[in-house]
């Protein structure tokens, strides 16, 4: 989108093009000082076409008087009301009523594929024709060009497994901890309700993850494997067209505050945060800009991964018997900045990997009873894990992370923000669960397909803030945020609900050794 | 305006060497936060020209910054000395001002956090009430509403189970209140007794009087407490019918007091006052668990204050003002607590020494009305007998209490238990004594 504006203004600029033949010289020349010059070019054209949307021109747009003055006779400071803006939570599908754990696996893989199966059906007659032929695994006969729709299963070498680990009789040391399990020996196999079969051919199987429902073109080989000559996804699911909105209107997004956490510094960027949202910090620019915030949604792992002591389950009992839990101490200050909070704004909490809830997929609300300062505002909404609610007409679907990590360590995909867009074209939010990832045993439904495209579509505890609008084949327009962990980047992003675009916001204090930092800096 | 607030921040700055922010400046002062930063600057300005002792400051910076092609929005702290240098760098600066005052140099921004937390930790409850944005949609909701909205959002299988077990386990707190809560609960518990004492000396008829006492003196905490009181409403419903055949069943026991009753007042004051560690027992092995358990059950009192709370209430929450059904019930709900604790001293003296009772302390987990889990730790008085073993005891003490309560004619039945239980430990013997200690481990 960037290129296409960029170059559509370029093309106006008859002074460029006429030196376009000294331009393409200077390329062969020295191509990368172009490409960076280019950069630094676009930047500035994208920075003014779209720049008026950004919270820092929005705040800065109205200018109140200085506060770098003495106060003035009696006049009290202006306020500013928060704006309000209609909000629906459609989270009911995420919430386990009757919790029967007694239940196999195998239905919701079931229940997944039988969804799956007729939207993927359709998506491969778009693709290959509409007379394709579409054959179960039971019908293939050898030498047969056709599609099969079903779940890919990775045979990996390297995923921990359990009962390895016990029936291991030559013993073997403890595998390393690893941060990818991927490795060459992977296989890839196709399932569907019957049977399965092996796949070779043309696609990237490190990429791959357990779970995830595709069809493949191709046709099965004398050695009974199945050549592969194309798959296709699900892809995007229909969405509902956006309202235009009239004003600029935010919703800050922000995960892993990381309470009970070592890092005490970073208690203070996030009271800056909080002072900022709530419309303390700042001059009148800014507090009038901080008022078109409409909601604060917290993303997940309010508590740090610290509060959860192994200790407990491993020391003696009278050991522990005076030792409070971590997790009460942080629980306590949470709620004293939730109060804070949801005091001036509606906030939305996620639990995350490590908040006290249940820690399989979907994550239930948080108790209201952990938060009794905060929970007498009606201002405060305890969220299941996947988050899905419309927020003045826009959409908003997404989870703690826990999903994206887990496919991070069992595919060759780094960035979480492909991660990201990769499970929205597979259709489903969390396709190794419940492989890989903890998660409750449905039977009839797979609440994890996505049926309708968000607006906004997120994932918390990202190591690093990326964001990226994508369009889908049916006009759907989706915004990709990747929320990072506040406890360590101090960032969290805000979303214009007008224009659908992101921008991080991040928070900065002085501490002893960055001074020494920048000192060295200016000295070099 | 006057400059009062001069004076305010110099106290606090050079006589009281603090930090002052803008926010704990607000809170303190009950101003505008805009008024509050241009305060500090005033004041920062006023001393400068004084020039009196250095002063140092942090300013608080915003903006948009550019970052490795990235653009964002930048909220930062930053000392007075590096201030310009920092506004350089931004792109564009949309606010400037003053966030802290201070007499010494701040190495770093962490003791900033700590005056704010203060400050907004005495101010919790109208923390945003200085701030510029204020939002009507933030109302706090009345403690009734939330309990109902969180009623109507309960499953509703909870409160078949929740009353289910209500019915066993209030009686039996009921009984011993144990940490008698302030002084209204040491003073209501006392009466009882006593009155109780003379009711029975005296006349069956009397019976009415220890009920007048009883909510005369437990009608104020019940209206202290409202959201206590919503509770109590509903377990008293809960608790009506157990209760209403006890109530054959107390004004029967009264009727054929044992002789030795007199003496009972003394031994049953006793009892319900001491420790449970001063309680003479003679083995040391229930000794020793005791005080672990009351050493729990301390460390308990400190964890859990939640749990505990509604515990000394309970005796307050039978008590509805308006309508009168519950106070007969409290009247009713009393009397097995007598029941059970007159009948003990009695049988202790009445030949057959070898029955006696204890106040152990027993856990009882359940879902309460907001559909918590609340585990409950209360002193329930079980019958034990001294010869007999562990094995046996316990079993035959169990039952005999819970048995006892349902049964209207229940008397007869407690008589029979007891009856049968020193028969049983006599044919238990004493060496089963060494038995019983193995098996419990």
């Amino acid at each position: 989108m960037i290129i296409q504006l960029g170059s559509g203004d370029l093309s106006y600029d008859p002074g460029f093009q006429a030196d376009e033949a000294e331009a393409s010289f200077f390329v062969n020349k020295n191509l990368t000082g172009f490409t960076i010059l280019c950069k630094q070019l676009l930047q500035v054209i994208f920075c003014d076409a779209c720049g008026k949307t950004m919270f820092s021109d929005v705040s800065a747009q109205k200018n109140g008087p200085s506060l770098l003055c003495s106060p003035a006779s009696e006049e009290q400071g202006p306020t500013f009301e928060r704006i309000s803006l209609p909000y629906e939570l459609y989270s009911d599908r995420y919430r386990v009523g009757q919790r029967s754990f007694s239940r196999q696996y195998a239905h919701i893989y079931a229940a997944r594929l039988m969804q799956m199966r007729p939207l993927l059906a359709e998506r491969a007659q778009q693709k290959w024709g509409s007379n394709v032929l579409i054959k179960k695994l039971c019908d293939l006969e050898p030498g047969e060009q056709c599609c099969i729709v079903g779940t890919l299963f990775k045979r990996m070498e390297l995923q921990p497994s359990i009962l390895k680990e016990i029936s291991e009789e030559h013993n073997l040391l403890p595998q390393p901890a690893r941060a990818k399990y991927i490795s060459e020996a992977d296989e890839l196999i196709l399932e569907d309700e019957l049977q399965r079969i092996k796949l070779e051919g043309k696609f990237d199987k490190d990429k791959c993850v357990t779970g995830s429902v595709v069809a493949i073109y191709g046709a099965e080989k004398n050695d009974g494997k199945f050549t592969v000559e194309d798959f296709c996804m699900a892809d995007l699911p229909l969405q509902t067209p956006r309202p235009a909105l009239s004003s600029d209107r935010f919703v800050l997004l922000a995960s892993g505050l990381g309470l009970g956490g070592h890092n005490a510094d970073s208690m203070l960027g996030l009271q800056l945060l909080v002072d900022m949202v709530t419309g303390q910090l700042g001059d009148t620019g800014e507090q009038s800009g901080a008022a078109a915030i409409s909601r604060v949604l917290l993303a997940g792992n309010l508590l740090s991964q610290n509060t959860q002591d192994k200790d407990a389950s491993t020391k003696a009992k009278y050991l522990t018997k005076k030792t409070q839990a971590g997790s009460v101490e942080a629980i306590r200050v949470l709620d004293e900045l939730l109060l804070q909070l949801v005091a001036s704004v509606p906030v939305d909490v996620m639990p995350g990997q490590y908040d006290p809830t249940n820690y399989t997929l979907p994550q239930q609300p948080l108790h209201p009873c952990m938060f009794p300062l905060s929970s007498a505002y009606n201002t405060l909404q305890l969220v299941s894990n996947p988050f899905e609610a419309s927020i003045d007409g826009v959409r908003f679907l997404g989870t703690s992370g826990q999903n994206v990590c887990d496919i991070q360590r069992y595919s060759s995909m780094d960035s979480h923000l492909e991660i990201l867009e990769e499970t929205l074209q597979l259709r489903h939010l969390a396709p190794t669960a419940p492989d890989t990832l903890g998660c409750y045993p449905f039977y009839q439904k797979d609440p994890f397909i996505l049926e309708e495209c968000p607006h906004v579509y997120f994932s918390g505890n990202a190591p690093t803030f990326e964001s990226k609008l994508i369009k889908g084949p049916d006009g759907q327009e989706v915004l990709l945020v990747t929320i990072p962990e506040f406890s360590s980047t101090q960032t969290a992003c805000l979303v214009n609900l007008r224009t659908l675009q992101c921008e991080p916001i991040s928070f900065t204090a002085f501490s002893a050794d960055k001074d020494e930092e920048n000192e060295m800096n200016i000295s070099h | 305006m006057d400059e009062l607030y001069l004076d305010n921040i110099d106290e606090f700055v050079n006589d009281h060497n603090k930090i002052v922010t803008y926010k704990s400046l607000s809170l303190t002062l009950g101003v505008h936060v805009n008024t509050a930063k241009q305060m500090l600057y005033h004041y920062l300005e006023h001393k400068r020209k004084e020039s009196s002792p250095q002063l140092h400051a942090t300013y608080l910076v915003t903006g948009k910054f550019v970052d490795n092609g990235q653009t964002c929005h930048k909220v930062s702290i930053v000392r007075e000395d590096q201030l310009e240098d920092f506004k350089s760098k931004m792109s564009l600066i949309v606010s400037v001002h003053v966030y802290s005052v201070q007499k010494a140099l701040l190495k770093d921004s962490g003791p900033l956090y700590s005056v704010d937390y203060d400050a907004v930790k005495d101010h919790l409850k109208n923390c945003s009430k200085y701030s510029a944005i204020q939002c009507s949609g933030a109302v706090p909701v009345s403690s009734l509403e939330r309990q109902q909205a969180l009623k109507a959002h309960n499953p509703p299988q909870s409160e078949p189970g929740n009353s289910g077990t209500n019915r066993e386990t209030n009686p039996a707190s009921k009984a011993h209140p144990r940490p008698p809560k302030g002084i209204m609960g040491m003073f209501s518990k006392k009466s009882a007794v006593k009155s109780q004492n003379t009711s029975e000396e005296v006349k069956p008829e009397q019976k009415d009087e220890p009920a007048v006492v009883d909510t005369a003196k437990n009608k104020p905490a019940a209206k202290a407490n409202p959201m206590m009181n919503f509770f109590g409403s509903q377990t008293a419903k809960k608790s009506v019918k157990a209760v209403k055949e006890e109530a054959d069943q107390t004004s029967s026991t009264s009727e054929p007091p044992p002789p030795p009753q007199r003496k009972s007042p003394q031994p049953c004051e006793k009892f319900d006052g001491a420790a449970v560690q001063t309680q003479k027992d003679p083995r040391s092995k229930t000794k020793r668990a005791e005080d672990e358990d009351s050493e729990e059950d301390k460390m308990d009192k400190k964890k859990r204050r939640r749990i505990k709370k509604p515990e000394p209430d309970s005796s307050d929450e039978e008590v509805v003002p308006d309508s009168p059904q519950p106070q007969e019930t409290l009247t009713r709900e009393r009397s097995p607590k007598k029941e059970t604790e007159t009948v003990q001293p009695s049988n202790g003296h009445s030949g057959a020494k070898v029955r006696k009772r204890r106040r152990v302390l027993k856990s009882r987990t359940y879902l309460d009305a907001d559909g918590c889990m609340v585990t409950e730790k209360g002193f329930e008085s079980e019958s034990y007998s001294e010869s007999e073993e562990d094995f046996q005891a316990p079993k035959a003490a169990q039952t005999a209490p819970f048995k006892a309560k349902p049964n209207p004619g229940s008397k007869e039945d407690d008589k029979k238990i007891q009856k049968k239980a020193p028969a049983n430990s006599n044919k238990g013997g004493k060496q089963a004594s060494i038995m019983g200690f193995f098996q419990k481990k």
